[in-house]
């Protein structure tokens, strides 16, 4: 997939300035065998707990009022399937 | 001095109201002409302020950071509160709630003024990548304000806010603190959660607060501090005593770049200061030590490489359909591919690109891993630094603010800009610019949870220098 795909972005392109930075990268002489570790996992033993946690009436409030589109008290999306 | 301690003791002591306190503070926010500005919250701010009178009025004791008026960088929820990140995306979204770090210090009474102006999703060095004009230096008002907390360090600097809490992912609290001559802390990784402050790099961003002492930063970060089950990145840390950061005693090794300063990207007068601020270090009994480290163009494309990745995959969620300044297309990827051509800038535009060329396969082995790997590396140095020193000392940057206009020109000195900042981050260490030694400050920072050492240090400098 061409990058205008994958950003969403009409006709972008891979910027020259940007290249020259993943260069420095491909070219960088470093140990390749070091294996990257995921230091910043966090620990299983200390996830939130898994509850519903109902959201206030003013955040609903709000997130209905930040929606883009409205038409007789629905709010409107883009048709999914088109065909 | 401590302006939140002043402050307090003239609230206490009924030299001034809160109301009045506030009311001049944000008449100085409406008149300027830095562009400091994207919303003003005059209405909540006073009434906030007539509640911290009334408690006064009744003879009530206040805590210190009640009715001390503050400025939110506008990349923060606070619930009911335009948050656009100075984007056209976002210019008319609303908070539903308000974020961890901004919930404390409203717990513990301070007053937000204003959401600051900044580079649109942190995007940026200079805060020029915005669409409410870019933020114009405290010092030198043809220059840029740094970035991308422009706003955040401008305000303090000019005394619009007492304090400012900024978000820092490569230097964004640093830089802008070292050109308006004002102390801004990125605290340890995790140490401030980051639920509410909206995404740049996750593994990277920090919230901070910037101010004109230390022991105003220091108050503001115990409030902000604190595990978080909202984020699971946060840490339980202990809060940090104003007796502990005045005893300087601890500090016997302070360890510097040598590549940062034997270069010729740096300029005469920051290189001649920067040594100059050694040898008054030296003069004190401590140990100066020479340090290897890698070079400015790799730390730089790491960061880069890093952070695109990381801001594609975040912004990704911003498609026009649940918020979001939606441009309708003929169906629903056109809609998304309108919606986001149209209102990212330029600038945005080419780190999401860049990140989605570096996860695409057939780059992601070559590019991000191997960034990946450089940063497990620079990590493993910093380790190894930290045995050996106590403090690693740094210029903030390598040159003076450039002029308004020019860094937009030219996008890789922009980048390279950020030589002496992003390193730091990439290690997630604590890094405080203090403005003293260079005409930029100087960066102190410390091993992984030694924020406080940072701070110790920092008023050790602030004696000396």
């Amino acid at each position: 997939m061409t990058v205008d795909v994958l950003s969403s972005i009409k006709g972008a392109k891979p910027s020259e300035t940007v290249n020259k930075l993943f260069d420095v990268i491909k070219n960088a002489n470093i140990n390749n065998t070091t294996i990257v570790e995921n230091k910043n996992a966090v620990f299983l033993d200390d996830l939130r707990e898994d509850v519903v946690v109902d959201s206030s009436e003013i955040e609903k409030q709000i997130i209905i009022e930040n929606f883009p589109k409205e038409k007789n008290g629905y709010l409107v999306v883009a048709k999914v399937i088109e065909e | 001095m401590s302006e939140i301690r002043k402050i307090h003791q003239q609230l206490m002591n009924k030299e001034i109201t809160c109301t009045k306190l506030v009311q001049d503070r944000l008449d100085l926010l409406k008149q300027n002409t830095h562009n400091t500005v994207n919303s003003l919250l005059d209405e909540t701010a006073l009434a906030l302020a007539k509640k911290v009178d009334a408690k006064i009025e009744s003879g009530e004791e206040i805590v210190l950071l009640e009715g001390i008026p503050f400025g939110i960088k506008d990349v923060y929820m606070v619930q009911g509160t335009y948050t656009t990140a100075s984007s056209d995306l976002l210019k008319k979204y609303k908070s539903a709630y308000t974020a961890t770090a901004i919930q404390k210090l409203l717990d513990a009474g301070a007053i937000p003024l204003v959401k600051e102006n900044c580079d649109s999703f942190g995007h940026g060095s200079s805060s020029e990548n915005t669409i409410f004009g870019a933020v114009k230096n405290a010092v030198n008002p043809t220059l840029v304000g740094g970035g991308s907390s422009g706003g955040s360090a401008v305000n303090v600097a000019k005394d619009f806010t007492v304090f400012s809490i900024g978000g820092d992912t490569g230097g964004s609290i640093r830089q802008p603190a070292g050109y308006n001559n004002v102390f801004g802390f990125k605290p340890t990784y995790g140490r401030i959660s980051r639920f509410g402050l909206m995404a740049y790099a996750s593994s990277t961003d920090c919230v901070g607060p910037i101010a004109k002492s230390t022991e105003d930063i220091r108050i503001v970060l115990n409030a902000m501090s604190g595990k978080d089950v909202k984020d699971q990145t946060t840490y339980q840390s202990s809060s940090i005593s104003k007796e502990n950061i005045l005893n300087t005693d601890a500090i016997k090794t302070v360890g510097y770049f040598k590549n940062f300063i034997n270069n010729d990207a740096i300029s005469a007068e920051i290189k001649a200061d920067f040594l100059a601020s050694i040898e008054k270090i030296k003069a004190k009994g401590i140990e100066v030590k020479e340090l290897d480290f890698f070079e400015s163009d790799t730390l730089v494309s790491t960061y880069y490489t890093l952070a695109m990745a990381e801001t594609a995959s975040n912004l990704s969620r911003l498609d026009g359909t649940n918020y979001g300044n939606r441009i309708e297309g003929d169906n629903l990827k056109d809609t998304y591919s309108i919606t986001r051509s149209e209102n990212f800038s330029e600038e945005s535009k080419r780190r999401i690109v860049g990140g989605n060329q570096v996860l695409s396969q057939g780059f992601s082995d070559e590019i991000y891993l191997k960034g990946l790997n450089v940063r497990d590396q620079i990590a493993a140095n910093f380790e190894k630094d930290f045995k050996e020193v106590d403090i690693i000392l740094s210029p903030v940057t390598p040159n003076l603010p450039p002029k308004i206009g020019d860094s937009l020109k030219d996008p890789l000195a922009m980048y390279l800009s950020d030589a002496y900042t992003v390193g730091f981050s990439l290690g997630q260490l604590p890094t405080l610019t203090i403005p003293k030694g260079t005409a930029t400050g100087l960066q102190i920072s410390a091993a992984k949870n030694n924020d406080e050492l940072v701070l110790q240090f920092a008023n050790f400098l602030n004696d000396l220098i």
